[in-house]
């Protein structure tokens, strides 16, 4: 550790040029990797809303609004129909704005009209349902949420196609100033490397070091991306927090495990800095790798 | 035990360096190259460090054919062999300690292992007190007993030295020579010089090189081109 700091400190220039070029790295694929995540959690949130919502005017009744229901079931080709009466609205409306009285006073059950919502067995039945209940007696309102769905998957898919590539030039931009400045390290102390083979050393041996400050900067570039991208989220979360009023959470499906992207949990945070770090610390380490390699095979005339 | 058979070493560019040259110099033998600028003692060094190929014939050095393509034998091998540069390649920016150091490291011998090593090697070169000086602040005579030191610490079994006392005045040459005498009983000293003293004092074995052929081979020799 000593000898690897003392290593650091003899070429601060090289070691800064290194933690800057890891650190401005690092930061935007943090940012790339929880907006994805955040979109995606956004998407599946949405996803998992009522595809299809009618409500209904005032006067219609409940006979009228579960004939409704039962001749939708009827169709296959709903995979579930909830019936929302007013005051289930009613307490779905007093639990959002539980920290709002003067809004609470204002609304009655009444005021509130019941509807149903409804899961579609397939996207491409959206369309029918909608229609067929457009033409319901005593309905007051269609709401049809594929189109925010399509807008936000293609968005999605737009944004993950542009992180992707930009991530891939970051990535080769980052490797390619490493592998420069690990170049110039190692020219800087060729000498060094040239008698160490000579006495016998093993490419390992000769690589160590560079390994070590490449691990080393990799591990406090990221871990100083990530105590900055805490800070900031730390002061930007009221603000999100008040834009997904009404939404509990956030959750990305993995599969095996659903992995909740916000409000952030232990979890997340961890898992993201794991990544960061791992990342940070393999970059670092394959671009000094790579540069290496040119000067440690042993050259024999 | 150190074998040449038939080596012939040719450059690229047509230069023969060396031309069907045989011998065999024992374990602890003391041994001296001898010829004029350009006729093999520095090829013969560089083959038996491993740093360069025969492009005939079979170097053996230890039982290792020096040949292989293998990394891990020539660096074995080369943790067997402690090389006198002519240049001393001593590291600027490390201190006397850390210079002789370099060869235990690569040994990955304990810490306490290397100091121990260090400063006996240091006693034997005669640079007790100087552990902590860097290049600098050293004499060239001094420089090359540091480049002496780090060559014979860490059971290194073969010392190679090219020209040790080539830019060294008369005195000094002769105190760098005593320290090869110190160790000759217990390692394969090979010394590649022009200088007629040493050779003819010393009476030690004396390969002659003339144009890359292997011209005299004298057991208790004297210079002779």
């Amino acid at each position: 550790m000593k000898k690897m700091l003392t290593a650091l400190r003899r070429t601060p220039y090289q070691s800064l040029a290194v933690f800057s070029s890891l650190f401005l790295s690092l930061f935007l694929s943090l940012l790339l990797i929880f907006f994805i995540n955040f979109l995606y959690g956004l998407l599946g949130y949405v996803e998992s809303r009522p595809q299809v919502t009618i409500y209904f005017q005032n006067e219609t009744t409940e006979t009228s609004i579960m004939t409704v229901k039962n001749d939708l079931e009827k169709t296959g080709m709903v995979e579930s129909v909830k019936y929302i009466s007013k005051n289930d609205a009613f307490n779905i409306y007093k639990d959002l704005n539980k920290g709002n009285p003067l809004l609470l006073e204002m609304v009655s059950p009444d005021v509130l009209p019941a509807s149903l919502e409804i899961f579609a067995k397939k996207p491409e039945y959206l369309r029918q349902i909608a229609d067929r209940l457009d033409k319901v007696t005593g309905k007051d309102e269609v709401n049809y949420q594929k189109n925010v769905v399509d807008k936000l998957l293609s968005l999605t898919s737009i944004v993950r196609m542009m992180a992707l590539g930009f991530f891939v030039f970051l990535m080769a931009t980052t490797s390619i100033i490493l592998m420069t400045i690990t170049h110039f390290k190692v020219t800087l102390r060729k000498d060094e490397i040239e008698l160490l083979r000579l006495m016998g050393a093993s490419s390992g041996y000769v690589r160590k070091p560079f390994m070590q400050q490449a691990l080393f900067l990799g591990f406090i570039s990221s871990t100083v991306v990530y105590t900055l991208f805490a800070t900031i989220l730390y002061f930007l979360f009221p603000s999100v927090q008040s834009y997904l009023q009404g939404i509990e959470q956030l959750s990305v499906d993995l599969k095996v495990y659903q992995l909740i992207v916000w409000p952030i949990t232990p979890l997340y945070a961890g898992a993201l800095y794991i990544v960061l770090t791992l990342f940070g610390m393999g970059i670092a380490a394959f671009a000094t790798y790579f540069a290496m390699r040119k000067y440690l095979s042993i050259q024999r005339g | 035990m150190i074998q040449f058979e038939n080596v012939t070493k040719s450059y690229p560019l047509g230069t023969i360096a060396l031309d069907d040259v045989s011998f065999a110099i024992e374990p602890n033998e003391f041994t001296f190259l001898v010829g004029t600028s350009g006729a093999g003692k520095t090829t013969i060094l560089n083959l038996i460090l491993g740093d360069l190929y025969p492009s005939s014939g079979t170097v053996i050095v230890n039982d290792i054919d020096i040949s292989s393509k293998k990394s891990k034998k020539i660096e074995e091998l080369r943790r067997r062999i402690g090389v006198v540069f002519q240049d001393f390649k001593i590291l600027q920016d490390k201190d006397v300690f850390e210079n002789i150091a370099l060869g235990l490291h690569i040994q990955e011998l304990p810490i306490k292992k290397i100091k121990e090593e260090v400063r006996e090697v240091l006693s034997l070169v005669g640079l007790e007190g100087r552990e902590y000086y860097f290049p600098v602040q050293l004499s060239a005579g001094e420089l090359q007993r540091v480049a002496i030191a780090r060559a014979m610490c860490g059971d290194r079994q073969i010392i190679l030295a090219d020209e040790p006392t080539g830019n060294l005045d008369p005195k000094t040459t002769w105190d760098i020579m005593k320290i090869f005498k110190k160790v000759e009983d217990h390692k394969t000293i090979i010394i590649a010089t022009h200088n007629t003293d040493i050779v003819n004092s010393m009476k030690k074995r004396v390969l002659v090189l003339k144009k890359g052929r292997l011209a005299k081979d004298m057991k208790k020799g004297g210079y002779e081109l």
